[in-house]
């Protein structure tokens, strides 16, 4: 690695994961994300796109390879260590505490920054997401579906991570509302946090990535501009394995 | 009907109650039923006996009783010991036990199964160390006072009753205000996401082994204060315990006590309306009755 150059926001080398070690689902996947980047992760389900994340989180074993966040090796750093080295998470589904009030959500992430700084970052948080702070007391298990996902964002985003990952933050969303979610993390984005989104909304997704990686049986099969993949006919093959008719019955 | 066994039913409810907040606690963290629990009661008041009992042979003054109460100073300062020996107890259990079986991610069934085989070991050593003759914290005897309404209580009772609801309030709290409480209602509904937002899942665990201990510690000693000690006490305590546990509703500090108050009074107006050898099935039909009409409990959520 060139040490004038700053090292990836987040990296993987040769990394395999899965539930069982006999049956790895991510099998010997190299990926960089740089700082700031916003990089896509498409592929058909089964894929290993989830699992992938997941392992890099923490939630699914890795049994071999490296996973590295800023050059650190975070392979066997315990879940709740890779929040405090800056790596957050938002998973697909039961993201939040439905049976905690909103602020309760915030909080609970806010209890690992130091004391005092804490009402400040929930403060912050607030300023971003003016729904959420209206309705502070309420309870996170009666949100609708995409003020869900923006609490989930929120409450990763209360640590001010380096890094954020999303797994289909637009699963089950009505294309309005995956609009304002996906506008919300370009803003972030914008703002310097590095993020990895999986996605199977693909036009939405390329829409706002730097960058596409395309997974096909647990391996990485393509990674490129986001702005040439949509057109690209030999991922359209990989990905969809399909015609470019069938390409747009997907998106 | 005898407005006593409003009294009656309060006392033997907030030790329920103690009891049953442990039991709920683990259930609701650790998702299993922990039946080992209820030996966490009993070595706790014989713990808090074997110090106080230490504490009086060093000093004879120790024993004296305190204003109206019949136990002496050794008492309070033996269930303070007697607190963290049943903590360090459950943690040392956890560590041998239940949390290899959590690594290796042994289902529910293996896990109440070894619950069972650790209650017996507990009980029996417990059996071997102190003998199966009832003991007693104290010898002395009370006089019950007059509350008015035709009821009466002795101050001991009260004590516990008063006892029983500051705890009860401090565990509320506790959850509700605190980090901690926060990290244990967060890892309760959901231990992946929990440790996802940074909380340490093994630590909450601790605290909810620790916490659980040591009120079934208090709740032992005051059965073993307001009734007598055996090695079998804590095992005739187990139906209430989970009757109440599961009537308030998993995961529910004040359903857990709410349900133990309600348990202990329909004891007590069973044993006067219908007859004393029925005590002991009431705990069982208010079990049956809530897991048919209503599993979740009083204050407990659905399951999805």
């Amino acid at each position: 690695m060139n040490a004038a150059a700053p090292p990836p926001a987040l990296a993987t080398r040769a990394l395999v994961a899965g539930y069982e070690r006999d049956l790895p689902i991510v099998r010997g996947v190299d990926f960089e994300v740089a700082p700031a980047e916003l990089v896509v992760i498409l592929g058909p389900n089964g894929a290993g796109k989830s699992t992938l994340v997941k392992a890099i989180a923490g939630l699914v074993p890795i049994h071999a390879g490296q996973a590295f966040l800023a050059g650190a090796d975070i392979t066997a750093s315990p879940v709740q260590e890779k929040v405090r080295h800056g790596l957050a998470f938002v998973p697909q589904t039961e993201n939040i505490f439905a049976t905690l009030t909103i602020q309760d959500n915030l909080q609970l992430a806010a209890d690992i920054l130091p004391r005092s700084e804490q009402a400040a970052r929930i403060a912050e948080v607030y300023e971003l997401f003016p729904d959420l702070a209206a309705r502070r007391s309420a309870c996170a298990g009666n949100l609708s579906g995409g003020q869900r996902q923006m609490l989930a964002v929120a409450r990763a985003l209360i640590v001010k991570p380096s890094v954020l990952i999303l797994d289909e933050p637009s699963a089950g969303l009505s294309p309005k509302i995956v609009g304002e979610v996906f506008s919300r993390l370009k803003e972030i984005n914008t703002a310097g946090i590095t993020i990895v989104l999986v996605e199977q909304n693909v036009k939405a997704a390329l829409a706002i990535a730097h960058r596409a990686v395309i997974l096909v049986e647990g391996e990485l099969r393509h990674d490129g501009p986001a702005a040439t993949l949509a057109d690209d006919p030999i991922v359209a093959q990989l990905y969809l394995g399909a015609t470019p008719a069938g390409r747009e019955e997907q998106r | 009907m005898n407005p006593q066994i409003l009294v009656d039913g309060l006392i033997a409810g907030a030790m329920y109650g103690l009891g049953a907040i442990g039991v709920t606690l683990t259930y609701s963290i650790l998702r299993f039923a922990n039946f080992a629990h209820s030996e966490l009661l009993t070595f706790g008041a014989y713990a808090a006996l074997a110090l106080s009992s230490a504490l009086g042979v060093l000093s004879a003054g120790l024993l004296a009783p305190l204003g109206p109460f019949s136990f002496g100073w050794s008492l309070p300062l033996a269930a303070i010991t007697a607190m963290a020996l049943t903590g360090l107890l459950a943690l040392a259990v956890d560590a041998v036990l239940f949390g290899r079986l959590r690594a290796r991610r042994s289902s529910i069934i293996v896990m109440v199964m070894a619950s069972f085989g650790a209650a017996l070991t507990l009980r029996s050593l417990l059996e071997f160390v102190f003998t199966s003759k009832p003991a007693y914290f104290t010898r002395e005897l009370q006089i019950a006072l007059p509350l008015g309404g035709g009821m009466r209580a002795t101050p001991d009772q009260l004590l516990a009753l008063v006892l029983a609801i500051a705890l009860v309030v401090a565990v509320h709290l506790l959850l509700t205000r605190t980090a901690i409480g926060r990290s244990m209602r967060a890892v309760s509904e959901n231990q992946a996401l929990a440790g996802v937002v940074g909380v340490d899942v093994r630590r909450v665990i601790r605290v909810v082994w620790l916490l659980g201990a040591v009120l079934a510690c208090v709740a032992g000693i005051m059965a073993g204060l307001l009734v007598q000690l055996r090695p079998y006490m804590g095992f005739d305590l187990l139906l209430p315990l989970f009757a109440a546990a599961i009537l308030g509703g998993i995961g529910s500090v004040p359903g857990a006590m709410l349900a133990g108050l309600i348990v202990g009074l329909a004891e007590a107006g069973t044993v006067q309306l219908v007859g004393a050898e029925w005590r002991t099935a009431v705990a069982f039909i208010i079990l049956v009755l809530v897991l048919l009409l209503r599993p979740h409990g009083l204050f407990g959520r659905p399951q999805a």
